[in-house]
């Protein structure tokens, strides 16, 4: 029988539980997951499932009995804990909704750092790369992704799996999955590379799944990275859903746009799916930084295909998620399961969540939300290690005065910025130009007082810009969007990755 | 519903940081209030400036006065606020005496500490901040947490003890 998960955590109570608590937890849970009481509720669903599942191992002896002996082997070694802290932990009822903010950390335990011999990720990586002719432009961008293509292959173990996949409007494959064995000859075929045509991202991908599908194990670090310099037409769709699909199996795709032409909705929403990271870069010269950096995190990897399921009770209404460590970026919350990616031994991954209270709530406490997060620990080669949390809150006549933890808070200033830069280019979008003038000036007095100096520049002079032309410069409107992210990486992470 | 006390933006409760201009908005949840209105006394004794078009806001021109009003008493007090002024009752005992004392306007019977509250003039902005009174200081009717500062705006009502006072300002411009 595969130990993919732990029932007795899944349904809330202890090992030596009898039948009947059993039964009495499945019917608890159950109440508050169900599809019926939960429309529109991906997170309820997912964990409905979940719950059944456990249920139905549970309840049958001879089924329990086995996976007790299995179970108590598997106890002990590494795992991820997963730590849930709320804005508030009381609210005030009052007659209208409320927001309340969930911060979820998923970090390795202890048992990571004392056992480095644990520590052995495979790789099993696919670099897609645009060849297309815009490649050419930016003092020859082709060539930095080839310099950084190469020392790729020098960081890459042996025992790592490489593909590489070119595409312009074809796509094809320049080193075919296989171990990284003789690396000159490796670099030499990267090398040759030259960039004409046009871009058509759904063909790369196509190729790069081919190739990562060759060596596909739960067991490896399986990521693709895509980097593009250029739109794509017509193939979104069906992009975007052959990526979910392999994100289904297992793969993680990052996505980096170069320059300033590239749609960043369509490559957000490409790594967003799939748990990986979108990354902005500006100009040529910073490719091999950030491929560096990024192929060196995923050297690090404890646990893989982490992914966060919220089932928020019927009456609350999650409203967003927010990855705030590592690498900041949106989540979209329609996937029952949202991925993650991977965690790293000495990082965090830090999500925040935004639900709306009901309104006129009963006094005293009450749920609002199962969280549950799972993976795969690499090292000691347990599949879906997962780790429930059930929040609850106390609802009180008064009105309730203590602080935010300082996390959360430190956390959301910085991301009400993004809101805001958001929140410009909508009213933009919907043609409200002075709206959008004064939100983008709003958001330039903030990162002055906040000593973001340069950021803060360019947002005013954006805003100018939207002022006398009514439009956002492609490069401001992906600086803004990205920089205003990556202010939640660096205070953050710092203090988090001791 | 959450009044942003730097921009006036209705926020959804909850947040604890205001959606159109991005500061912090303060824990409490009752901490701004959406409607006031002024009492008849308070609009009887304004001087007869233009002072009125300014109501609400917390902009303060360098050059600018506070004109503060005390419920029953006959003359406005005039301030020109440097960096700080000290608001109390002087008392032979005390060690520190306030910039201004309010004595005169029966301070002992209505509970003005000694030092009571002091306002603080930023580059554009005066903030209040209670130092640690007896009987507390209310601003528009909401009593202050002792040594956190906020933001004083125009026809504003400031409570010393169970002393009224209310807060214009006056810039010089309108004086011409």
């Amino acid at each position: 029988m595969l130990l993919d998960f732990d029932p007795y955590g899944e349904l809330g109570i202890a090992t030596s539980a009898s039948q009947d608590d059993v039964k009495a937890a499945y019917r608890r849970a159950a109440r508050r997951l169900h599809p019926d009481t939960n429309r529109d509720n991906p997170g309820a669903a997912a964990q409905f499932q979940e719950i059944t599942a456990a249920y139905n191992l549970l309840i049958d002896e001879s089924k329990r009995r086995t996976f007790d002996s299995e179970f108590a082997q598997m106890k002990q070694g590494a795992f991820f804990n997963f730590r849930v802290t709320t804005s508030k932990r009381a609210l005030m009822r009052l007659n209208e909704p409320q927001v309340i903010y969930m911060l979820a950390d998923i970090l390795p335990n202890t048992y990571a750092a004392e056992h480095p011999e644990k520590r052995t990720s495979r790789l099993n990586l696919t670099l897609v790369l645009d060849r297309s002719n815009s490649m050419n432009g930016d003092g020859a961008r082709i060539e930095k992704v080839k310099v950084a293509a190469h020392q790729i292959i020098d960081q890459l173990n042996q025992d790592d799996i490489l593909s590489v996949v070119a595409f312009n409007d074809r796509a094809e494959v320049i080193i075919p999955a296989g171990l990284v064995k003789e690396k000159n000859s490796l670099k030499a075929r990267v090398s040759m590379m030259n960039a004409s045509g046009g871009t058509e991202i759904y063909e790369g991908l196509a190729t790069g799944v081919e190739q990562i599908r060759k060596f596909i194990a739960p067991r490896l670090v399986n990521h693709m990275i895509i980097l593009t310099d250029g739109h794509t037409y017509g193939d979104h769709e069906r992009t975007v859903n052959l990526a979910r699909t392999v994100a289904s199996e297992g793969v993680t795709i990052s996505t980096m746009g170069l320059g300033q032409e590239w749609n960043d909705k369509f490559l957000d929403e490409l790594a967003t799916s799939t748990g990986g990271t979108c990354l902005y870069i500006s100009s040529a010269s910073a490719v091999v930084r950030f491929l560096n950096d990024h192929v060196r995190g995923l050297t690090n990897v404890f646990a893989e295909r982490i992914s966060i399921s919220v089932a928020p009770d019927p009456d609350i209404k999650l409203e967003s998620a927010f990855k705030l460590a590592p690498n900041p970026q949106p989540l979209t919350i329609d996937q029952g399961n949202i991925p993650l990616g991977s965690l790293q031994f000495n990082r965090i991954i830090s999500v925040l969540f935004q639900f709306e209270m009901p309104p006129d709530m009963e006094i005293g406490f009450r749920s609002a939300a199962r969280l549950s997060a799972s993976g795969d620990i690499l090292g000691d080669k347990i599949r879906r290690h997962k780790v429930v949390n059930d929040m609850s809150l106390e609802i009180t006549e008064n009105n309730v005065t203590d602080e935010p933890p300082t996390a959360i808070l430190e956390a959301l200033g910085k991301l009400t910025l993004y809101r805001m830069q958001e929140h410009a280019q909508l009213a933009l979008e919907k043609g409200d130009v002075p709206e959008a003038t004064r939100r983008l000036e709003n958001l330039a007095t903030r990162l002055f007082e906040l000593g973001e100096t340069d950021l803060a520049q360019q947002t005013q002079a954006e805003a100018q810009q939207v002022a006398f032309t009514s439009t956002l410069s492609d490069k401001g409107r992906k600086a803004l969007k990205y920089h205003t992210r990556l202010l939640l990486s660096a205070p953050y992470q710092e203090k988090n990755s001791e | 519903m959450k009044i942003c006390p730097y921009c006036a933006y209705s926020n959804r409760e909850g947040f604890l940081f205001c959606e159109d201009c991005g500061r912090r908005l303060s824990g409490d949840a009752n901490a701004t209030m959406p409607t006031r209105t002024l009492l008849p006394s308070a609009t009887k004794d304004l001087p007869k400036t233009n002072s009125n078009t300014t109501w609400g806001t917390s902009h303060f021109d360098p050059n600018a006065t506070i004109i503060m009003v005390i419920r029953d008493a006959d003359e406005p007090l005039h301030l020109k606020p440097e960096t700080r002024v000290l608001f109390g009752r002087v008392d032979n005992s005390g060690i520190q005496k306030p910039d201004i004392d309010l004595t005169p306007f029966g301070a002992l019977e209505k509970g003005v500490s000694r030092i009571h509250c002091a306002i603080y003039r930023d580059d554009l902005t005066l903030t209040i901040v209670d130092m640690g009174s007896a009987n507390g200081t209310h601003l528009n009717g909401q009593r202050l947490t002792p040594e956190v500062p906020r933001v004083l705006r125009d026809g504003d009502e400031i409570q010393l003890g169970k002393l009224v006072t209310y807060l214009y300002f006056k810039s010089t411009s309108a004086n011409i």
